[in-house]
Order: C-alpha cells, then sequence, then structure tokens
C-alpha cells in the first residue's frame, strides 16, 4: 500500500532521515514511535506531501507519489493541534475541502451528517464554532474532516497528546474501532508507548532518523532487537556486573560483555511454581510504590537495585528493609 | 514558511507583490532621501560641506539646534516622572477612582499633536480664555506667561504620557505578584518593594519609553511652532522656515539629517538594550499583580493629592475645549461666560458653511484613504514576506522600515525636492503640488507599523492550518481568502482604525505636502492660532476638536474595548451554500 524506498530528508546541512525504508500494508494500523526530534513526524509530512524529500520515492498503491503534491495523494491528515479553522463552524470545518471539490449541495449535506454520525458528532455541534467544543469533541471534527473525503490513507500526527490521560484512553479506543470499521490504511505518528503498543498492528521504532524495528506491539515489547528499543518501550531493569556474575555463576547462558536487561514483570519474589530454570537472587527491599492493581518494588541485590512489578491481592506486601528473594529466569535477560 | 526560490517565482500574484512593491520602494523610499542626501553635500555635483557651514554660521540654526536637544533632555526626565506616576497610581497603587483618573489621563490618547497645542494656546496662550479671564483682574499681567520652553515642556510632558499607559502599564501587569508576595514575605517595605523589585522589572520599558519621548522632543514641530514662541525655537520649525526658500533649503535638508542620525542613533540603541537581558517573568504559572495599599497614611494622602490635581491637569482643557465650542466666540475673549453665552451657532457655522467643514472632509478622506490602500497593500506584502524567506524578501522588509527611522518631517521635504521636477520613475509627472504627494507621504509613514503587525498576525497563524487547506485540496489563493484573511482581518481593521486616528490631525507631513486648494484640518487649526483676529476660526477649531475627540474615541473602542467585548461566545450558523 505505501512504501518509503531510501527517503532521506534533510534540512539545510542537517538530516532528519538518512535513508528510510518501510512498508505499510492495506488496512493496517500502522504507528511511527520514537521519543522527540527523531524524525516520526517527518516521515508523516514527507508522506503527506508537506516535505519533499531530497533523495527516494514514496510510492502509494504502486504509484510514485513523491512529487504529486498532497491534495494529490488521497490522504486525510489529522494534526496534532488539530488545525481547525477558527473562523469557521464545525460543519464548514468538516465541509471545507467538499466546497474546494464544489461537491454538489445535497451530497455535501449527506456526506457531512453521515461522517459526523460516525465520529458521535451530535446537530447542535455542527452549529458551532470550533472554539467552543471541548479537546475530545475538536479531536472528533478533525477526524471527521480528514475522512469525509473518503481517503485512502489515514494519516494522524499525535492526535491524543493535548488530551487528559482518561479522555486519551477512551479516544484511543474509539479511533482503532472506527479505523477497523472502516478499513482505512492508517499511519499513527506518537512518542507514547502505551498507545502505540494498544492500538497498532505494527510499530516502527524510530531514532535519530532511523528505524531501529518493525513488527508487532508483542514483538517490539517482547523481542526488541535494538538497545534502543529495549529501554525506549516499556520499563527495564539493566543488570549490573554483579548481578550478571551471580546468574553466570548459577549457570545461567549469558555473555559477559553485553549490556543486559530484565523487564520489571519478569523479576519474581516467589518462587515459581512450575518447574522452571530461575535463579534466585537475595536482597532488601528498599522502597514500595503502590499503583492500585500492583505494587512496584525496589531491591537491592549485588550492588545493584532492581525493581519488580507485582500484581496486588497476592500474598502480604514486603515491607521496607526486610528480605526479599528474587527469581530470574535467564532467558528474560535482553542482551545487547 | 518557504524559502525556495521556486516556490516564490511560481506565484504570479507574488511576482506582482514583489515587483510593485520594489517599485514602490526605490520611487518613494529610496531615491527621494538619496536626492536630499546628495543636494545636501554634492550641490554642484562635488562634495561640499557648504550646508554645514552655513549652518555653523547661523545662530538660528544652531539655536534650535540647541533648544531641541534641551527640549528632548527635559522631556526624558519630566515624562517619565509624570509617566511613572501616572502609570503606578491607576495600575499598581490601590488608589480611590483609580478609574476615573485612568480616563483622565488617558485623554491625550484621544487628542494630541496639533490639536492639542492650539487647544492649551486658546486657552492659556496670549489670547487664551485663562490669560483673558486673569487679566481682567491683572491687566498688567504678562500675557505671553504661557510660552516658549516652559510652556512647550508642559504641554508635551502631558500629551506624550501616552507612551507610559499604553506601554509601562502592559509591562507592569506582567509582573509575576509572586516576585512581590516573597519580597514582602522577607520583610520588604512598599518602598523598597518598588524600588528593588517593581522598577527593575520595568527597566527596559522604561528605557524605550524613555528614547521614544527623547526622540518626540528632538522631532517636535507642533508644539514649539505653537507655543514656543520667537525664543524657543526647534530643528522641526527651523527645517519648516528653511525649507520655503530656495535659498536656505539646503540647511533645512542637513537639520532633516541631523534629526534622522540621531533618530537612527537612539533607535539602534534601544535595539541593543532590548536585546540585552530579561527582566520579564520568568514564572511557568506567574500570578496577576494585586493592587498595594500606601500603608504610610501622609504618603497615601499625599499620592492621592497629586493624582487628583494631575486629573484636573489632564481633564480639564478637554473639558474646557468641550465647553467652548458651545460658547460664542466673544464670551472666549472676554473670559466671562454667561447662560447665554452658549450657543451651538459653531456647531451649525462647521456643518452648515461647505467652506468650514472643507478641511474636515479632506482628512477624513486622505485619512481612510491612506490607512485603507496601506492596509490592503501590506496585507500582500506581509504575507509573502511572512511565507517566502530569501533574500529579496528580506531586503524588501529591510528597506519598508526606512520610514521608521526617518522623522516625518524628513521625509516629507525629501518628497518635496525630489517630486518637484518630472521624474521617470514616476511616469515623468511632477507631484509637488499634487493633492496625490501627501496621500503617498502619509502611506509611507503607516508602513512600518502595518507591517509589522500585519506580519506578525500572519505569524501568530498555526501553519497547520495552511497544510490542512492544502491536504483537503484548496489552492494558495482559496486559501488565503477563506482560511488566513479571516484571521487576519480583525488586526488588519484595527490597524486600519489606528492608523486613521494618527493621521486625521496630522500636520507636520501636511505643512510642507499639502494642496492650497485641499487644506487638511491640521493645518486650518494651525492657521487658527495665530494672531488675535481668528476668534470665529478658535471657535471652530474648538468645533472640530471635539469632533476629533469623538472620532478618535470611537475608534479607540472599536479597537480595544469592542475587540474585549467580541471574544465572548459566538455562535456561528450553516452558510447559506450548506
Amino acid at each position: 500500500m505505501i512504501r518509503f524506498d531510501n527517503i532521506q530528508v534533510r534540512f539545510g546541512d542537517h538530516t532528519a532521515i538518512p535513508g528510510l525504508n518501510l512498508e505499510v500494508k492495506q488496512g493496517e494500523f500502522f504507528t511511527l514511535l520514537g521519543p522527540s526530534g527523531c524524525g516520526k513526524t517527518t516521515a508523516l509530512r514527507t508522506l503527506a506531501g508537506f516535505i519533499e524529500p531530497s533523495q527516494g520515492e514514496i510510492h502509494i498503491d504502486g504509484t510514485a507519489a513523491t512529487r504529486l503534491p498532497s491534495e494529490k495523494r488521497s490522504v486525510g491528515m489529522v494534526f496534532q493541534n488539530y488545525a481547525l479553522f477558527p473562523s469557521m463552524s464545525v460543519w464548514e470545518n468538516i465541509a471545507f475541502g467538499l466546497k474546494v471539490r464544489k461537491t454538489h449541495k445535497a451530497e455535501t449535506r449527506a456526506l457531512v451528517d453521515e461522517i459526523a454520525g460516525q465520529v458521535e458528532l451530535t446537530s447542535e455541534q455542527l452549529d458551532k464554532n470550533v472554539s467552543e467544543l471541548s479537546g475530545g469533541q475538536q479531536q472528533r471534527v478533525a477526524i471527521a474532516r480528514a475522512l469525509v473525503l473518503k481517503p485512502r490513507i489515514l494519516l494522524l500526527d499525535e492526535p491524543l497528546s493535548n488530551l487528559d490521560a482518561k479522555l486519551r484512553v477512551q479516544l484511543r479506543e474509539q479511533l482503532k474501532n472506527l479505523q477497523r470499521e472502516l478499513g482505512i490504511t492508517t499511519v499513527y505518528v506518537t512518542h507514547d508507548q502505551e498507545e502505540a503498543l494498544t492500538m497498532s498492528d505494527r510499530i516502527a521504532v524510530f531514532n535519530r532518523g532511523v528505524v531501529e524495528q518493525v513488527g508487532t506491539p508483542e514483538e517490539i515489547y517482547n523481542r526488541s532487537a535494538t538497545e534502543f528499543v529495549c529501554t525506549f518501550v516499556g520499563a527495564m531493569n539493566r543488570l549490573s556486573v554483579e548481578v550478571m556474575q551471580r546468574l553466570r555463576d548459577a549457570g545461567a547462558a549469558l555473555e559477559a560483555d553485553k549490556a543486559s536487561y530484565l523487564r520489571l514483570e519478569k523479576v519474581a519474589l516467589q518462587r515459581p511454581t512450575e518447574a522452571s530454570d530461575s535463579i534466585r537472587l537475595d536482597g532488601i527491599v528498599a522502597e514500595r510504590s503502590y499503583h492500585g492493581a500492583h505494587s512496584t518494588y525496589t531491591i537491592h541485590s549485588h550492588g545493584s537495585s532492581i525493581r519488580a512489578l507485582v500484581a496486588e491481592g497476592g500474598a502480604a506486601p514486603l515491607v521496607a528493609g526486610s528480605h526479599a528473594e528474587l527469581y530470574i529466569d535467564p532467558a528474560s535477560v535482553l542482551q545487547y | 514558511m518557504r524559502n525556495s526560490w521556486r516556490s516564490l517565482l511560481r506565484s504570479p500574484l507574488v511576482l506582482v507583490v514583489a515587483l510593485v512593491t520594489l517599485w514602490f520602494i526605490a520611487t518613494f523610499l529610496v531615491f527621494p532621501n538619496a536626492t536630499l542626501l546628495i543636494g545636501t553635500f554634492f550641490p554642484d555635483g562635488r562634495f561640499s560641506f557648504r550646508a554645514l557651514e552655513k549652518l555653523v554660521s547661523s545662530d538660528r540654526a544652531m539655536n534650535s539646534l540647541w533648544h531641541s536637544f534641551l527640549l528632548a533632555g527635559t522631556l526624558a526626565v519630566t515624562v517619565n516622572v509624570v509617566g511613572i506616576f501616572i502609570v503606578l497610581v491607576t495600575d499598581y497603587f490601590a488608589i480611590r477612582g483609580a478609574r476615573m483618573l485612568w480616563l483622565g489621563y488617558a485623554t491625550t490618547l484621544i487628542y494630541g499633536g496639533i490639536v492639542l497645542a492650539a487647544g492649551y494656546n486658546f486657552i492659556y496662550g496670549r489670547y487664551g480664555f485663562v490669560t483673558n479671564a486673569v487679566g481682567n483682574w491683572f491687566p498688567d499681567i504678562d500675557r505671553d506667561w504661557f510660552s516658549g520652553y516652559f510652556a512647550v515642556v508642559v504641554v508635551m510632558t502631558l500629551a506624550t504620557t501616552t507612551n507610559h499607559m499604553l506601554f509601562l502599564g502592559s509591562s507592569l501587569a506582567k509582573i509575576d505578584y509572586q516576585t512581590i508576595e516573597a519580597a514582602r514575605n522577607m520583610g520588604a517595605g512598599t518602598l523598597r518593594i518598588l524600588w528593588r523589585i517593581v522598577l527593575p522589572a520595568l527597566r527596559p520599558m522604561i528605557f524605550a519609553v524613555t528614547v521614544l519621548t527623547f526622540l518626540t522632543g528632538l522631532g517636535a514641530l507642533t508644539a514649539p511652532l505653537v507655543l514656543g514662541g520667537t525664543d524657543f525655537q526647534t530643528i522641526a520649525p527651523m527645517i519648516l522656515t528653511f525649507s520655503k526658500s530656495s535659498g536656505s533649503r539646503d540647511l533645512a535638508a542637513l537639520l532633516a539629517i541631523i534629526l534622522g542620525l540621531a533618530t537612527i542613533v537612539l533607535l539602534a540603541m534601544m535595539n541593543r538594550v532590548e536585546k540585552s537581558g530579561v527582566y520579564f517573568s520568568v514564572a511557568k504559572v506567574a500570578t496577576p499583580l494585586t493592587k498595594q495599599k500606601i500603608p504610610n497614611r501622609a504618603a497615601n494622602v499625599t499620592v492621592h493629592i497629586v493624582a487628583y490635581a494631575l486629573f484636573l491637569v489632564y481633564a480639564a482643557p478637554v473639558v474646557l475645549i468641550v465647553m467652548f465650542s458651545f460658547l460664542d466666540s466673544s464670551a472666549i475673549l472676554t473670559g466671562t461666560i454667561t447662560w447665554d453665552a452658549f450657543t451651538l451657532g459653531n456647531y451649525a457655522t462647521v456643518f452648515g458653511t461647505p467652506s468650514v467643514l472643507r478641511p474636515f472632509v479632506v482628512s477624513v478622506v486622505y485619512s481612510a484613504l491612506a490607512s485603507a490602500i496601506v492596509v490592503v497593500g501590506m496585507l500582500f506584502v506581509a504575507r509573502v514576506v511572512h511565507k517566502h524567506r530569501n533574500p529579496v524578501t528580506t531586503l524588501i522588509e529591510y528597506l519598508l522600515h526606512i520610514p521608521w527611522i526617518l522623522p516625518t518631517i524628513l521625509i516629507a521635504l525629501a518628497l518635496v525636492m525630489t517630486f518637484d521636477r518630472p521624474q521617470a520613475l514616476v511616469g515623468g509627472q511632477v507631484l509637488t503640488g499634487t493633492t496625490s504627494i501627501l496621500l503617498i507621504a502619509y502611506i509611507i509613514v503607516k508602513i512600518p507599523f502595518t507591517l509589522r503587525l500585519l506580519k506578525a498576525a500572519f505569524a501568530s497563524v498555526p501553519e497547520s492550518l495552511e497544510d490542512a487547506a492544502r491536504i483537503l485540496g484548496a489552492g494558495p489563493l482559496f486559501t488565503l481568502r477563506t482560511v488566513l484573511f479571516p484571521l487576519v482581518i480583525p488586526t488588519a481593521a484595527a490597524i486600519m482604525a489606528l492608523n486613521f486616528n494618527s493621521l486625521l490631525d496630522d500636520y507636520d507631513a501636511a505643512v510642507f505636502l499639502y494642496h492650497p486648494l485641499y487644506q487638511p484640518l491640521g493645518i486650518a487649526i494651525k492657521l487658527s492660532t495665530e494672531g488675535e483676529n481668528n476668534l470665529d476660526s478658535m471657535s471652530i477649531t474648538f468645533v472640530y476638536t471635539v469632533l476629533l475627540m469623538i472620532i478618535m474615541g470611537l475608534a479607540m473602542y472599536l479597537v480595544y474595548g469592542r475587540g474585549r467585548a467580541s471574544t465572548g461566545r459566538r455562535r456561528r450558523v450553516r452558510p447559506r451554500w450548506a
């Protein structure tokens, strides 16, 4: 559906993207994930046609689209700040693209009403000025405006970043449902790992303009290809030399000269019931942070602090200063 | 923002705007001022100090230079003292009736320049009402008591505090109140907080308004002309006098160049100070200022008394002008007011006599035309300059700021001296003496202010709006018309109103460039201040002034008052095409 072939983007002397190769499949929810300034938005804007790459080709549906103006690429875009036209009503905003295309009035009315219904905007809200809407409602207008022209591709540039935490969770579910319902190929940009993991079919993790890994959320999280992906996505314990020595002494086949990481939920504080290769470490509980459904323990062991995530409702909580047993399965240790 | 040459050259509209602007800059900004410089220093095609020698040997010219710097220096002190006091009593200290005091002090927002000078002259001048009234009791009084250095300083001090009210007031509002609370928490008293916390935070703005005040004093024309008398004439009136004779035009040009150089040096100093140091709040969550009580009772009473005395000084001329506009001229002359003296005759004369109304209409037409043309033109220029950054647009932007660094008098003189013969750049026409040259001058002087604000308005529109319109298929012109213009039009309308206001009573450009058959208001008012046998024109001037104050007050309300009111919720209905 979408193919980036060795795309290079330069701004003066600065190279934002040195050479991007990426493929997005038809109907896929594809996320570009990475920290600020990593080139994910630049890649999205290049796909939208706002930035002309200095090298390479973009193909949409097998056709070269690099030189096509943005309005000819059949892409709809939702901007980070929504970019709603403040001098127009909600209705005028959604109908803007149809007016540009000189769509018949009756058809415009029908199309606007249809898309408004899909994004759950009421008739009363359509008559309001955009400044009268809440952030969540403005976001729906932006989505409706992008979708009313029935584009083949929907581009979303951090559309949830301006919303509060609760609304963000609610809207990401609705957004994902709408995408699934319409079957539209979607490219989503975010720096929020949780958003990427929960919404995406596949994720491309960006770092300094380079894609470090492309994969499903499970692959990205459990089988991070690089040290950057491993540390950027989800919380991690970096295991000290002493801990690694202890694990190797206990028979773990781990390399000594590599950086070693372990996810918090892979540290057990109770002996696993099933037969496993887990290795026991002893430590002292330094701190417990209560999060409601789970707690995070910080345990000093072999000269380093190891954090463990434990579901609440099981054994009695450990108190600071008490002895703790940690069980680590060497197979869970990621080395780079 | 795009910086490619290709995008600039691709659009015919952009090309037309760039070409017209370059022609305008070359013809009216660069060429006249270059002609003035060349005419002064290369009178016979060779470099010469002749003008400088004439200047040094002319006592009048040298005196005018000294007087200008003396006036500018005095005003830098007096305006700051009065201006800072006004801002503190209206915005910082808890003073009873502060809102009313503000209105009194703000009267200079709706009348200034020649109108203010004429107003004071009619009240306190040789033939003024107060002088006449006092003269009835004390016939030996010096009737010229309100003239010369003293009168000019008083009038200009009162007229120039508007900068403090507008700019220093808004700077004060930006001070983070938590810094004051922190100082108080550490035991600092009211005076110490004012001296060590508040005033230092205002220092850059105080410096900026001081420079503006100094420049106003240096280039003052109307106040010295009307109230200076023979003993206190400054550069600008001298330029006007010397420019009237062809033998001393080089002297006028040299004085104008000196004025221009002083302006450039001072503005450069101001820019330098503006760039150094951050004095405004660095807090992420600044707390709004709360008015401070003056704990010392004696100090509180003294501040109240001075504040109200100043209020009277500011408000009295306005009240008197309004009252005098309803008085018959003999009552003003004799200084005795009875109920019978009140009349609507002056208004009837103004509205009923076409020749009397004419200056008013001429000024309204000139101001409206100039402000509309400059705003419409700069809308396109600002758009092009903001959208396409390249050496040509940068050069255009810099050159369009020339009128900012040159005094109006110099610009006017340069226009007169350049276009008094056929010039190829304007199709071989002579413009001096025509009605168009004053319009051109008005457009020129309003360009920098208009361009700067409109560019800021375009810059405040998020670029993503244009991207959104583009991805939805809208072309550049459609986007400009439907998305961008509706967002910058309120700013454009406000600029138009402010430009209109400031041109309505102009004297500085008009005195050099007006067409004898189409005398603008500034000229008519100035003429009415000359001699003692102008009683009727004095009464008519009071009517003009009242009308000006109404128009200016209305424009200020439309720009500031209505702006605030319209920020409320606004419902829109579906458009007709839906």
